[in-house]
């Protein structure tokens, strides 16, 4: 990137213009997530958003449970206040780092970056990142994710791909969460779907429910799949 | 979103990018993606609020203007317009998503005070 800057502070009254400056807002976050990427080539970065409530922490830790013995799972969960997330996880035996980001609505790549250096990843085969619930702000920021999941619960409403467009573009998988829920509340999986699908055609949809255990053997074999491509993709190079 | 955060960067990348010459920032021109859910007014008034925060920043006007979503489509070659979030080619109705404008969060433009 190459800046034009003014040529002299001589030029006659008015202003000097400055043209096709175009400095990306999100430039020093995007070299971060960068720097993430390279530091990890062998562990699956996972980043999960969603709307505040749609499950993200029940859902991880009896994704905890499952995986146990199979892959080994670490958590890094953003909230705006307080440890109560990572000492839920860890509750379950899940090796977890609260990030508190003091009121912030997304985490950053900085953020990540840091949390690492306190954060041992030895053994570790799938990092996922709890994003803080928010459909809009998290969607800009590239985290070093290998993927992008989106949880929508049932009880959000099936019209949240449309109005929250940019997130499910930018996922490759989408949960349909609380499945448990659907026949009592006006919730179409498939209306979901199709919308999710106008916006990104390539997003893949799995229906879980935390409570009665829907799909957790799907997602868990989704995230087992991903992690063993991710691997061998590094023993190869 | 998160302007008065998105106004800060835009000092700090204009501070670094031009050491110098900062103070002499009149006009700050911003170009936003429809995607990156900045909104223009929300975006003018968080300028106005982090200027009266920083006297140093005084006299600096901010305009804001907006991209549409354009995506690219690998079976016809056509850049074609996406309205109401359907990612769809307008010219084959394939899907498509690969956004070749509708992203930007970008500083397009400065002009300087003599």
């Amino acid at each position: 990137m190459e800046a034009i800057k003014p040529k002299s502070n001589r030029a006659a009254v008015g202003s000097l213009q400055c043209d096709n400056t175009t400095f990306n807002l999100l430039k020093v976050n995007d070299f971060v997530a960068k720097a993430i990427r390279d530091r990890l080539p062998e562990v699956l970065v996972v980043n999960l958003c969603s709307s505040p409530g749609s499950g993200k922490t029940t859902l991880l830790q009896e994704t905890g449970k499952r995986l146990k013995g199979k892959i080994n799972m670490a958590v890094l969960v953003g909230d705006p206040e307080t440890e109560r997330d990572a000492i839920r996880m860890r509750d379950v035996g899940i090796h977890a780092l609260q990030i508190v980001t003091g009121g912030m609505c997304h985490i950053e790549a900085q953020m990540i970056y840091q949390a690492l250096d306190h954060f041992d990843l030895d053994g570790v085969d799938l990092l996922v990142i709890e994003n803080v619930g928010n459909l809009v702000c998290p969607a800009a920021f590239d985290l070093g994710e290998d993927f992008r999941v989106t949880v929508l619960s049932a009880t959000e409403g099936d019209d949240k791909p449309k109005k929250y467009p940019r997130m499910f573009l930018t996922s490759e998988l989408m949960l349909v969460s609380k499945s448990d829920l659907l026949p009592y509340v006006p919730f179409s999986v498939e209306a979901a779907t199709l919308d999710a699908r106008d916006i990104n055609a390539d997003i893949e949809v799995i229906t879980v429910s935390s409570l009665n255990g829907e799909g957790l053997d799907q997602w868990c074999d989704w995230l087992i799949e991903r992690v063993s491509e991710k691997k061998s993709k590094f023993q190869e190079a | 979103m998160h302007e008065i955060s998105l106004v800060r960067n835009i000092f700090r990348t204009l501070k670094e990018e031009f050491p110098d010459d900062f103070g002499q920032i009149r006009d700050i021109y911003l170009t936003v993606g429809i995607l990156s859910n900045v909104q223009p007014i929300a975006m003018e008034n968080a300028f106005q609020a982090v200027l009266e925060d920083e006297p140093g920043y005084r006299n600096k006007n901010l305009k804001v203007e907006v991209l549409p979503i354009l995506i690219h489509c690998h079976y016809c070659d056509k850049n074609s317009l996406v309205e109401q979030y359907r990612f769809i080619c307008s010219y084959c109705g394939k899907p498509g998503k690969d956004v070749i404008q509708g992203e930007e969060l970008l500083i397009k433009k400065v002009e300087f005070e003599d």
